[in-house]
């Protein structure tokens, strides 16, 4: 009974966007509410996508993500990797400090780093985002690579090194391709993280640059609030980071609590 | 695993430092430079909107004026209710939400994925459904309390009484998963010989869960209040898309309103100071945070 009551109680607003995608504007604000019987529709989907700007947002929300996953791949893996196999009580000390990194408030960093870009002009474009995405994204991967690669083997690596190859050959080539799950985990939680930005995204992005969510925004500040399309375009934005959420699982549960959620 | 040989604490091994310094260089020049930028311009005057550009020294006058601010002692005290009312609803609740989806079996685990969902979400979009789910004229909730007798005036989000606990059932709504897996995980590492015995010896389960289960989950207790805390001194999206703040300033809280302050008025000086004792709070949380998840695991 209060397994149902609980599950009613997080499913319902759920149900409710995504049938509201799917309802005339006239039964998505009937009184009493329509739950089940109601003129299905894919109207709401065909306006947005005939409204130029939609797949502009889309382009720009793929762009920022696929951008700042890179870069956050490239700088935090190696870097993941080196806190975990040095000695050093330095290189292992910082894994602590990207750990706070990840913890620092968006809106403390967003201030100054506004300012910065500015005085390069470099705001309005992607580069802006995706380097802030990526300053977040990047610590979050060193420090899950970091756990990733203690718990690897490493009698492979450690047999190359006898052999002569120097650590960065054994990271390329022994350590690296054998860490691909871990990478790709770390990769979709970066996705996820940079499709869902809202406050990096509304200071940082020009109309021409702007993401899914400025996106929904604006269907809405508009003269009139059209709730269908805002849960049409809602729908297509929850969808991708929904699946890898539901793949992830664990890993994107580990990323939440490394106290990241910009939410 | 210590290595056998004393090493100076300056150790480091070249190759490993050539790996990680790219993302060293990176977060030095893209984050410590701005938080060190943003500390300088806060004892500044330094308005985007002035033509000149002009900073003026101030001192510590910006820190100083914080407090006396009306709006920011406002933010403050809302950030505080907010915080409270969030994390101690979703400690209890997430706490009950565990022992209730513990089951080991197949429908369990789809019906826990089935709650994950709402963390997924961009808060942003969170934020918009329940906005219309709230609305006076057309949305669900008022509806049926109308049905029920409750008359909500101009809704839950219009009402300055209503607005601040209608934005926290809102963040309840999406965070109480995570506090209910991260104490899943906490149950799961309980030992199982003094549930045992305490049935031997006839305590019924309320007894051992007072007894024995919130004891040894203190831990994860903490966790999960350090966290949600820390979290909660940051939220932004749901304010901004439910209320903006308002009605009035029923529901700006110190994170949005250094938004306002910085990226509306473009104080940047005073958003700057603001910012910072924000960072300071959230600082001490995390440090806090870290300590106690390190003595948790390994």
């Amino acid at each position: 009974m209060l397994i149902i009551l609980a599950l009613l109680f997080f499913m319902l607003p759920v149900y409710w966007l995504m049938t509201t995608a799917f309802k005339f504007g006239r039964d998505a604000f009937a009184i009493p509410p329509k739950w089940l019987l109601f003129d299905f529709t894919f109207k709401n989907f065909q306006d947005i996508w005939e409204n130029s700007q939609t797949p502009r947002y889309l382009l720009n929300s793929i762009i920022v993500s696929a951008g700042a996953t890179l870069l956050s791949l490239l700088l935090g893996v190696p870097a993941g990797y080196a806190i975990a196999r040095s000695k050093s009580a330095i290189i292992n000390a910082s894994a602590y400090f990207f750990l706070l990194l990840l913890m620092i408030p968006p809106i403390a960093m967003l201030i100054p780093f506004y300012l910065v870009m500015r005085n390069l002009h470099l705001l309005g474009g992607y580069a802006a985002l995706i380097i802030l995405d990526a300053i977040f994204d990047a610590a979050f991967v060193a420090w899950m690579m970091r756990s990733y690669f203690q718990d690897a083997p490493r009698e492979m690596e450690e047999a190359a090194l006898v052999d002569g190859a120097s650590p960065l050959r054994a990271f390329l080539s022994i350590a690296l391709p054998h860490s691909l799950p871990g990478v790709a985990a770390s990769a979709l939680y970066c996705i996820i993280f940079s499709w869902n930005d809202f406050l990096f995204a509304l200071m940082l992005t020009s109309p021409r640059t702007k993401t899914i969510p400025l996106g929904i925004m604006a269907s809405f500040s508009s003269v009139e609030i059209n709730w269908g399309e805002m849960a049409a375009m809602s729908l297509i934005a929850i969808t991708p980071a929904l699946i890898i959420a539901l793949f992830l699982n664990r890993y994107f549960v580990q990323g939440l609590t490394m106290g990241s959620a910009r939410g | 695993m210590r290595s056998r040989f004393k090493r100076s604490i300056f150790f480091v091994e070249k190759h490993y430092l050539l790996l990680l310094a790219p993302l060293l260089v990176f977060v030095a020049a893209i984050a410590l430079y701005p938080l060190l930028f943003s500390f300088y311009i806060s004892f500044f005057k330094y308005r985007l909107t002035d033509p000149n550009q002009a900073r003026t020294f101030l001192g510590l006058a910006n820190y100083i004026n914080a407090f006396h601010d009306k709006t920011v002692v406002t933010a403050i005290r809302n950030t505080f209710v907010f915080v409270a009312g969030t994390v101690s609803i979703e400690l209890v609740l997430g706490l009950g939400l565990a022992l209730l989806f513990s089951g080991k079996s197949r429908g369990m685990r789809v019906m826990r994925s089935f709650l994950i969902i709402p963390m997924a979400l961009p808060s942003l979009v969170v934020g918009l459904v329940w906005k219309s789910l709230y609305n006076v004229d057309f949305g669900v909730i008022p509806y049926y309390l109308k049905q029920l007798g409750l008359d909500m005036g101009r809704g839950p989000l219009g009402e300055i009484k209503l607005a601040m606990p209608a934005v926290i059932l809102i963040d309840i709504w999406q965070w109480t998963p995570l506090v209910m897996i991260i104490f899943l995980a906490g149950l799961k590492s309980l030992p199982r010989e003094p549930y045992e015995a305490a049935r031997v010896d006839g305590a019924s389960r309320w007894q051992s869960f007072w007894r024995i289960t919130l004891p040894l989950l203190k831990p994860t207790i903490l966790i999960v209040l350090l966290l949600r805390t820390m979290q909660g001194f940051k939220v932004f999206d749901i304010i901004y898309a439910a209320t903006g703040g308002g009605p009035g300033t029923a529901t700006t809280v110190l994170n949005y309103h250094i938004y306002t302050v910085g990226m509306v008025f473009f104080k940047m000086g005073y958003a700057a100071a603001l910012a910072n004792i924000l960072l300071i709070i959230v600082a001490v949380l995390a440090v806090l945070y870290i300590i106690v998840l390190q003595r948790q695991q390994i």
